[in-house]
């Protein structure tokens, strides 16, 4: 019978860094907006350098820090080396800052940052694949961790590739290789790792029961065939092939959100807390997203590409990073500061342990950035795209805040 | 003969709560059954609301040190079973009152 165990419980200290430095990473990322065009391109260095800024310091800083938590919750056993998240975010932070500093400052930086982030991330999946071999109930949910985790390790080679071609002259042709590098990254492990965490998190939050896993499933599928495919179109550099990838990991993306409404109509919890609205947000960014996806490859104008990943990026990812904060810290808090306590005296709900008015700031402040900085990005208004990016700094202002009040909440109760 | 009753033992288990959803387990329907020996000891039969719940042992141990305070009480078992899979309608009417917003 499966059970997690306080021994499967990563320490409190070692995975609150990942939650501290990640919601500082957003904040910055939000600042930095400010000084990018609505008119630049996704090959600008600039952009390049923010999207490495947001996704690594931001989102896959605490993707990591949540799946030290999460992987024995879906995989069903304890890590193989927990301790490795001690030395993970640490080069990841370096890697990040560096990478960023390539873009933006020199070039010449970019390999050596990208080599930091490769072993933080090789040290990631070390742990990740090792624990997995431990896995005796190989569920679809493994498989699917186990094609993502590989998508990441193809990923972060050809981020490496392309990091040699810009710092050292190594002979890439990078404008064929940026979207497998994408590809891989986004739709191989962030996506397919979305997938899965939320077939655990999403029914466990909202309690629902007895649904269809028949969408999720052939989602998954889609999504894998979808990336390998693109790959080996990049290798042949097939570009009809490439468009095809695309439509299957759009119907993955599809099938993926028909499963979301499914789960969210037998839900039996239907309180629409901080959670609940961010999900909102975040799912309903996704649809818009692969909307201006479909355009943009019917067009194959910039300012739908552009707008596109606006609304993957800072909508999908991180309202569903932002919204699941508010309920993956108070469960560590808690499990860390008041869980010796049940029984012996009052312990606070969950619920208790979050900031709700500071939450409710950063869920309005940032929807409404997110809607005008797009419109912004659309139509290629910079005001408009300004005046949404200071709603983002506003609402991840509220945001950092809120994760300093979750992470110090009972603070005097530590053991 | 034992002197513990069911209804006992599940008073004592209600005063378990899921800190998640804030009710207590017996209210929630996650306590299925509880059989008591003629020596006192106590099996109880629960389910938990998700098969990945991360309090999954930590909830079975309040249970077990819960019914463990009930006087005279001998061993205290508790299994976790996963048939019948909880639902909603297994929970009072004021949780699901509750829950609905």
């Amino acid at each position: 019978m499966f059970s997690v165990s306080k021994d499967y419980a990563p320490p409190f200290g070692m995975i609150a860094p990942f939650f501290w430095i990640g919601s500082l990473f957003y904040l910055l990322g939000m600042v930095f907006l400010l000084f990018l065009s609505p008119d630049a391109g996704h090959f600008d260095p600039a952009v390049a350098g923010w999207a490495h800024w947001f996704l690594l310091g931001f989102m896959m800083m605490i993707i990591f820090g949540a799946m030290a938590q999460l992987v024995p919750v879906v995989v069903e056993v304890g890590h193989f080396s927990v301790d490795l998240y001690y030395i993970i975010w640490p080069l990841l932070l370096l890697g990040t800052v560096l990478m960023s500093a390539g873009f933006w400052i020199s070039p010449t930086i970019l390999p050596y940052g990208g080599l930091i982030v490769l072993i933080s991330m090789v040290i990631f999946l070390y742990d990740t694949l090792m624990t997995l071999r431990k896995v005796t109930n190989v569920t679809l949910t493994v498989k699917t961790v186990v094609a993502s985790n590989l998508f990441l390790l193809a990923g972060i080679l050809t981020g490496f590739m392309m990091a040699l071609a810009v710092g050292a002259g190594l002979d890439v042709d990078i404008g064929n290789w940026l979207g497998a590098h994408a590809v891989l990254v986004l739709g191989g492990y962030v996506t397919l790792t979305i997938m899965g965490l939320s077939m655990i998190l999403l029914p466990m939050f909202g309690l629902s029961h007895g649904f269809d896993e028949t969408p999720v499933n052939q989602a998954f599928y889609l999504m894998i065939a979808g990336v390998i495919f693109y790959f080996f179109a990049t290798v042949i550099g097939w570009e009809l092939g490439k468009f095809l990838a695309f439509v299957m990991m759009l119907a993955s993306v599809t099938l993926y959100l028909h499963q979301v409404v499914i789960i969210y109509q037998t839900r039996a919890r239907k309180e629409n807390d901080i959670w609940a609205k961010s999900m909102f947000v975040g799912y309903g960014s996704l649809l818009l997203a692969a909307m201006l996806g479909l355009v943009y490859m019917m067009t194959n104008s910039e300012n739908f590409l552009m707008s596109s990943a606006w609304f993957l990026m800072i909508g999908f990812f991180s309202f569903l990073i932002n919204g699941h904060l508010y309920k993956i810290i108070p469960f560590l808090v808690w499990f860390e500061r008041y869980s010796p306590l049940v029984g012996k005296e009052k312990v606070p709900m969950l619920a208790d342990m979050l900031p709700k008015r500071m939450a409710d700031y950063e869920f309005i402040f940032s929807s409404l950035g997110l809607l005008i900085g797009g419109i912004g990005l659309l139509v290629g208004n910079s005001d408009l795209f300004m005046g949404g990016v200071s709603l983002l700094i506003a609402g991840a202002l509220f945001m950092f805040m809120s994760v300093r009040w979750m992470l110090k909440y009972g603070e005097n109760k530590s053991q | 003969m034992c002197a513990i009753t069911k209804e006992q033992v599940f008073d004592a288990i209600s005063t378990v709560i899921d800190p998640e959803v804030g009710f207590n387990l017996v209210e929630m329907g996650l306590i299925y059954d509880a059989i008591i020996d003629e020596t006192c000891n106590v099996k109880v039969i629960m389910t938990l609301s998700t098969r990945g719940c991360p309090l999954h042992q930590m909830i079975t141990q309040w249970v077990k040190e819960a019914v463990e305070k009930l006087e005279g009480v001998g061993e205290v078992e508790v299994e976790v079973v996963w048939e019948p899979a909880w639902n909603i309608t297994m929970a009072d009417d004021n949780v699901k009152k509750a829950l609905n917003g």
